[in-house]
């Protein structure tokens, strides 16, 4: 370390000098001359020190390894949580598919009605029943509004089923 | 002296493996070379803390967890890079995080500011004691962010440069050097108004 006459000697303000800066965090009598050199090393004489934590640093190196070594102990059980990560996931991917898959046939028959016993009436007996098939395949018409259509009513004997053909030069191809 | 001779000599490099070297024998499980690293680092750690947040305990406390973060995120770090620089980035994240828990659970206000001095003689001439400028100092730092605080301590006390401070913060060199003007500038505020006898030495090197 640089003696007090030499660091008296040499202070200049702002200084960065490693000697300079260690001899002002060590040397008592030296601060308040730096002090009325540049007020800014105040704050700069705190610095520099080793600073030991309280109960020292055997103990708390010794405090850290135990922490870690509980840690260890601990995550030695990580790669069979892994594996269990793994199994839950499987287990969650199966039942989600099951889930979709059950709620696409439930939609899918409900756009299909289920087949029911057609009645052939006398006046109507040349009525080809539509398939079921094929409403699932063409386009459905909740609406429709026209002048020109013809609408043809199958009558029934009070049952929900009707049969209604619509007779329209302007209605698309596909329907 | 001849090279023989030279070479007869242990160097640190041969009798004590650097940080880097370390670290490699860290992550091939070697528990003994993670405590030569915590016993290297303990007082570097310990004081970055104790500065920033100003309570022993609590910067033990604190310095405990930056090391156990250290333990369990050794794989991230990347050894081109300074390891010290990488180890002062988890001191300041870990320290501000809690200064920033710390400042929101309690404002209030600190024991220290039993040292505040409501009269002083203006003739009187102050000695600087070493014990109390770092009491004045726990005082006027309060009213500094917990990033401004780190990036002071960093500054005056660990002797970092901007460009060290910016790469630990991850921020750019001209945002270290705003927040150090302020910190400066804030402090010097409080030091006017809590210590005036202090405050007198800038007055008087005008």
């Amino acid at each position: 370390m640089m003696t007090c006459q030499y660091f008296r000697a040499n202070l200049q303000p702002g200084t960065t000098d490693v000697g300079v800066l260690e001899h002002l965090r060590l040397c008592d009598a030296c601060l308040d001359h730096a002090m009325g050199i540049d007020p800014d090393l105040f704050f700069r004489s705190l610095g520099g020190t080793e600073l030991v934590p309280p109960g020292g640093v055997d103990a708390f190196v010794g405090d850290v390894m135990s922490q870690v070594r509980v840690r260890n102990a601990e995550t030695s059980f990580a790669p069979r949580k892994a594996a269990r990560v793994w199994q839950r996931l499987a287990v969650a991917a199966t039942v989600a598919a099951g889930v979709a898959g059950a709620s696409l046939v439930y939609r899918f028959e409900a756009v299909v009605p289920a087949a029911q016993p057609v009645r052939v009436l006398a006046s109507a007996s040349r009525v080809v029943p539509a398939r079921p098939q094929i409403l699932a395949t063409k386009s459905f018409v909740e609406t429709y509004s026209s002048h020109d259509a013809t609408i043809v009513e199958m009558p029934n004997d009070g049952s929900d089923a009707k049969i209604v053909m619509i007779f329209d030069e302007k209605l698309p191809a596909d329907l | 002296m001849t090279a023989e001779v030279l070479r007869m000599i242990p160097t640190n490099e041969s009798v004590e493996p650097d940080d880097r070297q370390l670290v490699e024998q860290i992550r091939r499980g070697d528990e003994e070379a993670f405590e030569t690293l915590v016993r290297r680092k303990t007082s570097k750690v310990y004081g970055l803390c104790y500065r920033v947040i100003g309570n022993g305990e609590d910067a033990k406390d604190i310095s405990q967890l930056v090391f156990l973060k250290l333990w369990e995120n050794l794989d991230k770090y990347d050894p081109q890079y300074a390891f010290d620089t990488w180890l002062y980035r988890m001191v300041t994240n870990v320290a501000i995080d809690f200064m920033r828990s710390k400042q929101s659970r309690d404002n209030a206000v600190n024991s220290n500011l039993r040292l505040v001095k409501t009269a002083f003689d203006p003739e009187q001439t102050v000695t600087v004691q070493r014990k109390e400028v770092e009491s004045v100092f726990n005082v006027v730092s309060n009213v500094l962010s917990p990033k401004q605080k780190a990036i002071f301590v960093m500054s005056e006390m660990e002797d970092l440069r901007s460009s060290e401070i910016a790469k630990v913060l991850g921020c750019r060199e001209s945002t270290v050097r705003n927040h150090l003007f302020n910190a400066r500038k804030l402090m010097q505020q409080q030091l006017k108004r809590r210590f005036p006898e202090y405050a007198r030495l800038w007055e008087q090197s005008r």
